[in-house]
């Protein structure tokens, strides 16, 4: 990833194709509330990510995870933990 | 050089050690298919050869090699820990239940200290922390629970459930290494002692622990080897279901220990990120037997692609399929992705079981394709008779029904089929299903009045599930209570209602849950909302905030319906009538009230037939 790449907007768009109900995607955009996807439609949005940042995201982080801006915190967390 | 193979390290050239899997077989050690008196003194048996337990990564590398030798000599080292925390013979030890080597160290720890292991359940969902935690201290309440062991990483996790269920013994399996070793004589679980509690039963609001005992253990770990899978030499298991859950833990843990069987593990996390991975990982190991509920198979089928054309799947002879319906459709589409892979579409074995009966009653043949009976639907809603579909009948989808054989009962168990009023059915009649055998629990833990609930004057358990007997098999219908199906899991109604019923301004009662049939066969979660708030924006926000709740308490996609406030149904002694509420909604008498909500609603093979009628 550059370093310029914003977080936030790839993050979208790996949300992309699971935001069904095509809703705007903000910071406070409560993933499992507002986008009401089943949970393993979340597993897959969760190895998109994963792959992608080449991160791993444990189920006890992603259980404190709510909206979109934790999860940049979270995906940017561990990218500077390397 | 066998050793150094069965301890899984060989050293390169370079000096770096590689892991290598524990083999098919022992070389020497003469196969003992189960019948021994305790769960440790299969272990003693089994550690006497090189196969064993083998963990793989979420990326399909192998990280851990645990051959039976070293999980015995772990186990009683082990014991000889946990007796050193102060804990006393017969009390409780929950184990957060990873696919790790650890929690297999602890679960057989206890076996050989006379303590009882509670596996406790190792799963979220995104923002689901609370929902977890509520979870976990119900489990722990109930079971009196006097320690908890767990990985690290769910410290805060777990000490806030133990904290509010007075769980005094918290410990990472990190801490619990580090305590000295008890010096006096181990004394293992004898053959009338218990062996554990499962907590597959039950709904979070208040659980229910099944207490397996180690004759029920060794009568259904012998039934599932001799009879059910008639397991040889050259089998080889595969399993990514959860070891809190009783396919994972008995069918894939304790089974092939009590058989001395090899079993690679997948974490059923990383199963649901990346499904295809059992594939490839059976495919590179030759694996033999592998079960899933019919989802695991609809998953993997969808997510293999190209990939298939690269597998082997020659070797796989017995593909179970337990934990939820089982759906003809999904097993025709996996047989149609995978005959690439020479994967034999005989290999399905329907089966049937729950923890109340430790796991497993019944088995299909093994040697036969799947058997589906085609039935008249109007005669299975209505009559409660299975009468076969005419071929003419057979031409439109919505006026049959179509239900999976599941097999005979194991050796030594008993099923039988009853009327509303306890009289035994014979062919065709549905009704419901009890069972009898040594398989059977010792009853819920703690709890006199569940356990009698379900068991009848004449020795059976209720199972809960209806069904009726084809030829000396049977055949499941469905459940006769409320419980939904979704994803091989089983949802309590009363977990959705409960937490939704917390959300502001709503109270009790104003919340119903129930399963309709989705287009593809699957549950489809509908909750209805009684609804005091009318202006549209709150209404919305109402909505948004019980499909959140439902989501971090049960993992599922559902749709909420608000409704009138006093439109739920009740019975004559106050509860809420499920039934009723599904009928009304899907006759249109119980609906949405928001004039901005769109109408989602898609008739499902359920309201069609409701129309039919």
């Amino acid at each position: 990833m550059s370093a310029g790449e914003d977080t936030f907007t790839v993050l979208c768009q790996l949300l992309e194709p699971f935001n069904t109900a095509k809703i705007a995607l903000k910071p406070g955009t409560d993933i499992s509330a507002d986008l009401n996807i089943d949970s393993v439609s979340v597993m897959d949005f969760v190895m998109e990510v994963e792959d992608h940042f080449n991160i791993d995201i444990p189920l006890n982080v992603l259980s404190e995870t709510r909206s979109i801006a934790d999860l940049v915190k979270v995906v940017d967390g561990r990218l500077v933990k390397g | 050089m066998h050793g150094t193979v069965a301890k899984g390290n060989i050293r390169q050239d370079d000096g770096e050690f590689v892991l290598r899997p524990t083999p098919h077989q022992n070389p020497v050690l003469a196969k003992v298919l189960g019948g021994f008196a305790t769960l440790t003194a299969g272990l003693d048996y089994a550690a006497r050869g090189v196969t064993g337990f083998n963990f793989y990564s979420s990326r399909g590398q192998l990280e851990h090699v645990l051959p039976y030798r070293e999980l015995r000599t772990r186990a009683i080292a082990t014991a000889r820990k946990l007796l050193t925390t102060g804990l006393k013979r017969g009390e409780r030890v929950a184990i957060v239940a990873e696919t790790s080597p650890d929690f297999m160290a602890v679960f057989f720890g206890c076996q050989y200290a006379g303590l009882v292991p509670c596996p406790m359940p190792y799963s979220m969902y995104i923002g689901g922390k609370d929902a977890y935690v509520s979870r976990i201290a119900g489990m722990l309440k109930t079971a009196r629970a006097r320690a908890v062991i767990l990985s690290s990483d769910l410290a805060s996790h777990i000490g806030e459930a133990a904290r509010i269920a007075e769980t005094t013994i918290v410990k990472t399996f990190g801490e619990l290494q580090a305590q000295p070793e008890s010096i006096e004589k181990l004394r293992p679980f004898d053959v009338d002692d218990v062996a554990y509690i499962q907590y597959s039963s039950g709904s979070t609001s208040s659980p229910k622990g099944v207490l397996i005992t180690q004759k029920a253990i060794v009568a259904n770990t012998r039934g599932i080897l001799r009879d059910g899978l008639k397991i040889t030499n050259d089998d080889r298991a595969f399993s990514w279901l959860p070891l809190y859950h009783d396919m994972g833990l008995v069918g894939f843990c304790l089974s092939p220990m009590m058989g001395q069987v090899t079993v690679d593990y997948l974490s059923t996390t990383s199963f649901a990120r990346r499904p295809a991975l059992w594939l490839k990982l059976m495919s590179e190991n030759r694996n033999t037997i592998a079960y899933s509920p019919s989802f695991g198979f609809d998953l993997a089928a969808r997510r293999i692609n190209g990939e298939a054309a690269t597998l082997d799947l020659t070797a796989w002879r017995v593909a179970g399929i337990g934990g939820d319906m089982v759906r003809a459709d999904v097993l025709n589409l996996f047989s149609e992705k995978m005959s690439v892979a020479r994967f034999d579409s005989k290999a399905f074995t329907p089966s049937y079981g729950m923890a109340e009966s430790t796991l497993a009653i019944t088995f299909a043949d093994l040697s036969k394709p799947v058997k589906i009976d085609v039935v008249d639907r109007l005669h299975y809603k209505l009559a409660q008779k299975a009468v076969p579909a005419s071929e003419e009948l057979r031409q439109s989808p919505e006026k049959v029904r179509s239900f999976v054989v599941c097999g005979r009962p194991i050796a030594g168990h008993e099923i039988v089929v009853r009327d509303d009023n306890g009289k035994d059915l014979g062919e065709r009649d549905i009704g419901h299903i009890l069972f009898k055998g040594p398989s059977l629990m010792a009853g819920y833990f703690e709890n006199v009045e569940a356990t009698q609930a379900i068991m009848t004057a004449d020795g059976y358990m209720d199972t809960g599930d209806m069904g009726y007997w084809l030829d000396g098999e049977i055949v499941i219908t469905g459940r006769a209570k409320d419980l939904i199906l979704h994803n091989g899991r089983n949802i309590w109604p009363q977990d959705i209602e409960w937490a939704a019923e917390r959300i502001e301004p709503l109270r009790s009662g104003d919340a119903a849950a129930f399963a309709v049939e989705g287009p593809d066969g699957d549950d489809d979660v509908v909750v209805l909302i009684q609804c005091r708030v009318m202006e549209g924006a709150e209404m919305e926000e109402l909505r948004r905030k019980v499909a959140a709740v439902v989501h971090q308490t049960a993992g599922v996609e559902c749709e909420v319906v608000l409704v009138a406030p006093k439109s739920l149904p009740f019975t004559s002694s106050g509860k809420l009538s499920r039934a009723g509420a599904k009928d009304g909604y899907l006759t249109g008498e119980i609906a949405e009230i928001s004039p901005v909500a769109r109408v989602p609603h898609r008739p499902s093979g359920e309201a069609r037939l409701h129309a039919a009628e």
